[in-house]
Parts: structure tokens; sequence; C-alpha cells
């Protein structure tokens, strides 16, 4: 009996030796995926000890600020609906999202930075404080772009081409980040939070669509094509070409929307001239057209190691040379057919051109300050990638200037300044063409580049062209 | 030689009263109490009256092993620096149950040293135990799931956790009384020697009982408690697997049956199988634990420093998951190795007694004490499906606390019997 009460011992010390091990295992192992579970309520309870630091714009402007209301603390956005569907909201039921979300770390100053410091807080009994973000955007520039918006669904991108700072990054239909955990009544008698309605919006509020939004980009794809056949067939600027109002690919017959009689190059920009561009198209064929688009940043997240844009960027999506037919080759160098991009990869396709083929790293994070106006991190401009040659640039630059002078884009010229830029309307299976605008000023040495999208309203050189106007002139005028 | 009979003991209860001291005074400081006095007069008491048991044994020659209190004192001490820092109202109660749990082990191991006579009795067990099970069947109250308790007015107590105690004392004297037959067998049926059912009979009502425990009182924890002690206790006696084998069988097709038929079993089979799409309703609790142990990391968020409160019944079976949040990792493994020492001395105790009847009372109250320690540990940590039982000596409960200072009573007065033997009396 001696050996099976041993025999019994080991086995119970087995037993115990697993349990050990697979604590081990989950506390080492599963841990730090269980400590940011965001049914895990530690986190929230973390952070409400912590007061929240502050978002500003360029100019000091809060955006969103947190505020003690009757002992409680409250998170404020003092901008109302003109940042929601980018910055986003901290509420305690629904968590956050949006920036609050992306940079939670340094508004709690709980990233590597302030770590040190806080724990000296602690032990000292003082409250922990996050810490500031100092954001590139101009509060200005973007209520502006939300009235011009004027509640239509759409988005606007204004970013400086020389350094890729954002200065406004606007998405309609918003909504009120204050009010988000507000009760409404059905009119049932049943309540529900303000959240949960503007789930259910079909109009999608939370989408930020200047950056996720997935759109045809229509003829403003035109200023790619171009770029990619300046750099391929550069013999393209000697010729010259008869539009006759249509051209037929394997039987497939693409429509222009004028007859634009003998055109070169400058001049098919200028009317937007669709044969044109889709022989552009057809004689670079599948493999160079890819090439071209991905130099532009088609099909590519903006760096791995920048939270930022993983989480709330949408690159344009072109597909692959061997699933795309001649007639949908045609279709694609017009900006029809299966490509899709957000308005930010549309403004970097303009601010490649506007600085000289150099596309510049977009941030919108200028500096983390600590709460006494310490700098703790700060942006340094980066260069992005290499879209075109400045030659290329260049000849670009002038066709989307003829645009704007002599061309469908002439609604944003603005007197006193050249502006370069490319209309699109650009067909969709819900309706209207969405009205698109690209462009930037001033054209010789650009500092303002904008990308516009209107949902379903019509022609780009009518409702998005004016938009891009006043947003330029706002820009050049307060910089 | 008598000065220092019990000096190892005594100098082990000095080591676990520093450390309680330690915790309750750090507690004291991040959470201040209301009533100093009460705080004080509790903390010394308690650790007098450990230091008091000590003294009576000395002074009555009782020379039972000696690790056994301290580690006992350990245990306890750590259960009320968590009570204290969970909730003070558990606390006060805990330490007037600990209070009474060592007045039994007093009265045990000074009235009942000659424990032989309870070889006795098996049959009066099963009766009791039958009772104490059946009775809150009809008149128990429900707590935490479990239909376990009855109410005596002044408090409630959980019958299941005395009947243990009845159960392995009827194994130990029904087994060490047909040990030799139920391992050799009495027929022959077709190659293999099979005891007769007047042998097997009262093993197969075991199953029984413990499915009835199961169904009726809705104790999962209890049931497998009972059923995995019985048959460590049948393996000890007989040496043959084959019994445990077809046992856990049959407790496998049992519980498979129950999953089928109740609801409760099958939520916690379905629970600790992926508790996420559970997270607000029935697996709120183990994700709660699971969130809570992984707070701590290696050395634990310190003690006050966590936040163990959001775990529904932390106090009672989820006091472990509170101990490794605040104490971390090491403090969680160092709990597990302290009963492993525990463990150890009561198989050590059992394999050195003087006959079969101790030996198999002490390996049964060790491996009762140690299966249920492992349960609901792993229940807490997700290894295995959560059932609801306490942490022995640590956990908050009356009754819990009451039973298991029996059982250390027990394996106290069987070590007694062996020094003496090895000391030639």
């Amino acid at each position: 009996m001696v050996v099976n009460i041993q025999k019994l011992a080991y086995f119970l010390i087995g037993l115990f030796i697993v349990l050990i091990v697979y604590l081990f295992y989950l506390n080492l192992w599963q841990g730090p995926v269980l400590v940011n579970h965001p049914y895990n309520k530690r986190a929230t309870v973390l952070e409400a000890k912590i007061q929240r630091g502050t978002i500003y714009d360029c100019h000091g402007i809060a955006i969103a600020k947190t505020v003690t209301q009757g002992g409680l603390k409250k998170r404020i956005y003092p901008q109302g609906e003109d940042f929601a569907p980018l910055i986003g909201f901290v509420s305690l039921r629904y968590g956050h999202t949006g920036l609050e979300s992306v940079y939670n770390q340094e508004l709690l100053g709980i990233s590597k930075v302030s770590k040190l410091k806080n724990f000296i807080n602690q032990l000292a009994q003082r409250p922990q404080l996050g810490n500031n973000l100092i954001l590139t955007l101009d509060a200005n520039l973007q209520h502006l772009a939300r009235q011009l918006l004027n509640n239509r669904r759409g988005a606007i991108v204004a970013l400086d081409p020389k350094t890729g700072a954002v200065l406004a990054l606007a998405s309609a239909p918003s909504y009120d980040p204050n009010t988000i955990d507000r009760l409404v009544d059905l009119g049932t008698g049943k309540k529900i939070t303000e959240f949960e309605l503007l789930k259910k919006d079909p109009a999608a509020p939370f989408l930020n669509r200047a950056t996720q939004g997935a759109y045809p980009p229509g003829s403003a794809f035109k200023i790619i094509t171009l770029a990619g056949a300046l750099t391929y067939i550069p013999e393209v600027t000697q010729e010259t070409y008869n539009c006759t109002g249509s051209l037929i690919i394997d039987g497939f017959r693409l429509t222009d929307h004028a007859v634009h009689g003998e055109v070169y190059f400058q001049r098919a920009l200028a009317v937007s001239c669709n044969t044109y561009f889709a022989r552009l198209g057809l004689a670079l064929g599948q493999d160079k057209f890819y090439q071209n688009a991905l130099s532009f940043g088609f099909n590519q997240n903006l760096g791995d190691e920048d939270k930022l844009w993983q989480e709330i960027y949408l690159p344009g999506k072109i597909p692959f040379p061997d699933q795309i037919s001649k007639p949908e080759l045609a279709s694609s160098a017009i900006g029809q057919g299966q490509i899709t991009v957000s308005p930010l990869q549309m403004a970097l396709v303009a601010a490649g051109i506007a600085n000289a083929g150099v596309i510049m790293k977009p941030y919108l994070l200028q500096e983390v300050q600590s709460l006494n106006g310490k700098s703790l991190e700060k942006n340094v401009p980066k260069k992005w990638k290499t879209a075109v040659t400045p030659i290329v640039a260049r000849l670009v630059n002038e066709s989307m200037q003829a645009v704007i002078e002599c061309g469908t884009g002439r609604a944003a010229a603005i007197p006193g300044f050249k502006v370069a830029g490319k209309t699109g309307s650009a067909q969709n299976p819900q309706g209207k063409t969405h009205a698109w605008f690209v462009g930037f000023a001033p054209a010789e040495s650009p500092r303002v580049v904008v990308a516009v999208v209107v949902e379903q309203k019509g022609a780009g050189g009518i409702i998005a062209a004016p938009i891009a106007r006043e947003l330029l002139r706002a820009a050049l005028t307060n910089r | 030689m008598l000065v220092t009979a019990r000096f190892k003991e005594r100098t082990l209860l000095l080591i676990a009263s520093i450390y309680f001291l330690t915790g309750m005074g750090t507690i004291y400081l991040v959470r201040p109490v209301d009533n100093k006095g009460l705080f004080l007069t509790g903390v010394v008491v308690l650790v007098f009256a450990f230091f008091a048991l000590s003294y009576l044994w000395q002074r009555l020659d009782f020379s039972g092993n000696q690790y056994l209190l301290p580690l006992v004192a350990i245990f306890s001490y750590t259960g009320l620096i968590f009570l204290y820092r969970l909730n003070q109202v558990y606390a006060l109660r805990q330490f007037i149950w600990l209070l009474a749990s060592l007045a039994i082990v007093a009265v045990i191991t000074c009235f009942l040293r000659n424990y032989n006579f309870l070889a006795d009795y098996k049959y009066i067990y099963a009766v009791l135990g039958i009772i104490g099970l059946v009775l809150p069947i009809f008149w128990g109250i429900e707590q935490g799931g479990a239909k376990s308790w009855l109410n005596l007015g002044l408090f409630q107590i959980q019958t299941s956790e005395f009947v243990k105690i009845l159960l392995v004392l009827f194994l130990a004297s029904f087994l060490a009384e047909n040990r030799l037959i139920l391992t050799k067998g009495t027929r022959n049926f077709y190659g293999f020697t099979l005891p007769g059912p007047q042998e097997w009979g009262p093993l197969v009502g075991m199953w029984a009982i413990s499915l009835l425990l199961l169904i009726f009182q809705k104790d999962l924890g209890g049931a497998l408690i009972y059923f995995s002690t019985f048959l460590a206790m049948v393996y000890v006696a007989t040496a043959r697997i084959i019994y445990t084998i077809s046992g856990a069988s049959l407790f496998l097709i049992g519980t498979a049956l129950c999953y089928h038929y109740f609801e409760h079993i099958r939520w916690r089979i379905e629970v600790w199988l992926n508790p996420w799409p559970y997270a607000d309703t029935v697996g709120y609790q183990v994700l709660q634990s699971l969130f809570a142990i992984s707070a701590g990391g290696f050395t634990g968020t310190g003690l006050g420093n966590g936040y163990p409160n959001f775990i529904p019944a932390v106090h009672t079976d989820f006091i472990f998951a509170a101990i490794t949040e605040e104490m971390g990792l090491l403090g969680g493994t160092g709990i597990i190795i302290l009963y492993l020492l525990f463990f150890y001395c009561g198989f050590q105790l059992a394999v050195k007694a003087k006959d079969e009847f101790a030996a198999l009372l002490a390996s049964g109250l060790t491996a009762l004490i140690g299966l249920q320690t492992f349960i609901i540990i792993a229940g807490v940590t997700k290894l295995l499906p959560l059932t609801g039982i306490t942490l022995p000596f640590i956990s908050y409960g009356g009754s819990s606390l009451l039973a298991n200072f029996f059982i250390l009573g027990l394996l106290l007065v069987v070590s007694q019997e062996n020094s003496d033997r090895h000391r030639g009396y």
C-alpha cells in the first residue's frame, strides 16, 4: 500500500506542476492580450484616474479636451461635428474611436516617454497627467471644408505637398461627438443611445470618407495615366490625336462626352478627352499601367510602422495586370472600371506632381507635449516615395494649369494665383456621377493641395471645382 | 527534550506571523480601517491563538507533525489578508470562524488521540452522509447556483463540506476491511477476477450518490471532489488501475448524460470551451478571473493595488485570482508550492501509518484537500470547467473552514500515533 500512496502522491504533484506551467503560460503568454482586451474594465478604471491630454489644431485651438464638471471628468469637443469622423470620441460605454483611440497611449501619458514621470506622480499621490497632442490640422480650414460640403455626402482633404502636413480632413455627414452617450426617445417609448442610432444611419456618419472612402476616381485619374505615358512613352508629347467621339476596343465601344477633334496631351487633359486617355492606357499596356499606379502609392499602406495610417487609411486599389482585359484597361485609364481611391490617395497623387515628383509622407501629429508644454515627440517630414521624375511632374503640372485656364476646371480659378487641377465626374452604379476635383496652388510653387469629392451630385467642374477654389483661397491667404 | 519539543513548529509559526503582520500592515496603509481597536485585537488574538495551540500540545506532550499547523497558518493568514482587503465584513466573520476552527483542532488533538475506534462505525458514516446530502435537496437554499446550504437560523451550513469527511472515514474503514477481497476478487469472470456484489455494491452506490449531488444540488465541484477522492482511495487500497479507469469512465459518462439533460452543466462546459460569446452573461465570471490573473504579471500589482473586486464571488471560489492579481505569478506559484508541501506531509504520514485504516484515512484526507485545491485553481484559470468550490483554508466560508480544520485535526492525530510508534512507545 506504501507504493500505491507514493504513486498517488506523484500523480497529485504532477497535476500541480501542470497547473504551475499553465499559470505561467496564462500570465506571460496570454497576459498581454487579456490586459488590452476591450472587456477588461481595468484599462477604463486606469484611464479614469488620468487627466487625458488636449488635442489642439496647428494654431492652438482645442479640438478635444477633458473638463471636470461636478467632480466628474468629461471629454468635450468644442468644434462639434467638424472633426468627428477623424478624431472620434471617448465614451465610457463605447470605448474610444478615431484619433482618440490611435493616440490613446500618448493622450494618457502611458507610452514609454512618460511612464517614469507618471510613476513618480503616483508615488507622490499627485494626479496622473496625460500629454497634449498638437495636430497639423487647421480648425478654420476644417470648418470651412465642412461648410462647403454643406451636409452633402463627401470629403475634402487639404495638405502641404512640401512636408506632407495634413491641413484639413473633412468628411460628411458627421455627428456630434459630445452627445454620443445621450439617450434618444424613438417615439415608441423605447430609448436608445445616439451611438446606436448613428450606427444604423445608412449615410454612415462614423465612416471617415476622406481616408477610408472607396470611390471610382473618374477623370481625375487621368493625371496618373498622363504621368505614366510621359514616363514610359516620352514621345507622346510630339503626337496629336483626332478624337472622333468614340473608340472601339475588341468590340467594346468607349464613348466620349464630346468630339474633341485634334488634341495633343495638354489639350486632352484640359478638355478631359476620354478616347485620348483610353488610347494612352492601351499604349502603356497592363504592366506599365499597373507599375505607374504603384509608384503613386496604390495598393500600399503608408508605412507599416505608422499606427495612425494603419488604422485609418485605405490606399487606392488597382487590379493586378493579369486580371484586366483590354477594354477594362481602356476604362481604367480614364478612372472607371475596378479602380477605387480614397480622397487622401488622390491628394497624395496631386502632392507628388506638385512637389516635383516626390510624395512626402502625410502626417497629422505635429508634436506631443507634456501638460506644461515640454516637447516630448516631434514629427520630422519624411519622403514617402518618388512618383515621377521632375520633368514629368512639370509637364503634368503645366497640363493641369491648362485645365483651370481653358478646360473643365475653370470654376477653380483664383484671381492672383495660378491654380493647377483636374476635375472628375465618376460614374457609379448608384445614380448621378460623383463630383471630383484634385489640384494645388500656386502652380509654380505649390503650398496647398486639395482633393474634393461630393457623392452623386454631378460634374466635377461644376460641383467640386468651386469648393476647391474657396478652400485653396482660404488656405493661401491665411497661411 | 520537552522544552524544545515543538521548537520547529513555533519557529515556523513565528515566520508565518511576520508574514501576516506585514500583509495586514500593508493593507492598513493602503486602505485604513474604521475600527482600529477591533482590527488590532483581531490580529493579535489570532496570532496568539496559533501559538497557544502549539504550547497546549507541548504541555500535553502531543507529538504530532510540526509542519502542518504552520502551513495551515500561512493559508489562513493569506485568506484573512485578502478577505480584509476585499471586504472587511467577510474578514471579521472569517476571523471568528478561524478561532472556532482552531478550537475544534484543539478538541480533536486532546480527546481523540486514540482514533482507532473510528474504524468501527462505517455504516453510521454512510447513513449520516446520505442524510447530509439529501437534506439540502429538500430543505436547502440556493447560493451561487448550488443548492447545498441548510439554514440554521443564526448561520447557514453547507452540509456537503462535512459529508466529505464522512466519505473519507467511511471509505477508509470499508476499504481497510475489504481491501484484500477487492484486490484479489472472489470469483472468476471470463478470466477476470472480480469481487462479489457485497464488496463492490457500496462503491457503485458512491457513484450514484455523487451523480445525485451533481444533478439535484447542481454542485459539479462537489461531485467531482467526491468521486475523484473515492477513486484515489480505491486505488490506494487495491492498486488496481482498472477500478480507477472504469470509475473515471463511469463519471465521464454520467457527466456526458448530464450535459445533454441539464442546462446548468451544459453552460459550464460551453463557457469552459469558449467563454467569449458569453462574456456578458455566464462567461463573465471566469473571464474577469482571467483578466485579474493576467493583470498581475510576474510580481503582481501589489497588495491593495489591483481590481479583484471586478470578479463576482472573489472572496470564496475566486480568491486565488485575487492573490495572483496582487501578488503576481510569484505569489500564486508560492501558494501552490505551499499546498504541495502540505500534501507532502500528508502523504508522508500516510506512508508511515501504523495500520491500514490510518494509512487510508491520511491519504484519503490529503487527496481530498489536494484534489479540491487543484479543481478550484484549475477552474478559476480555465484549465478545467469552473466548479463552485472553495480553496481550502484560504477561501471565505465557515463550513469549509471548520471541515478543513477538522481534517487537519485528524491528520495530526494520525501523525502523532506514528511518532509515538517511532519513539518506541
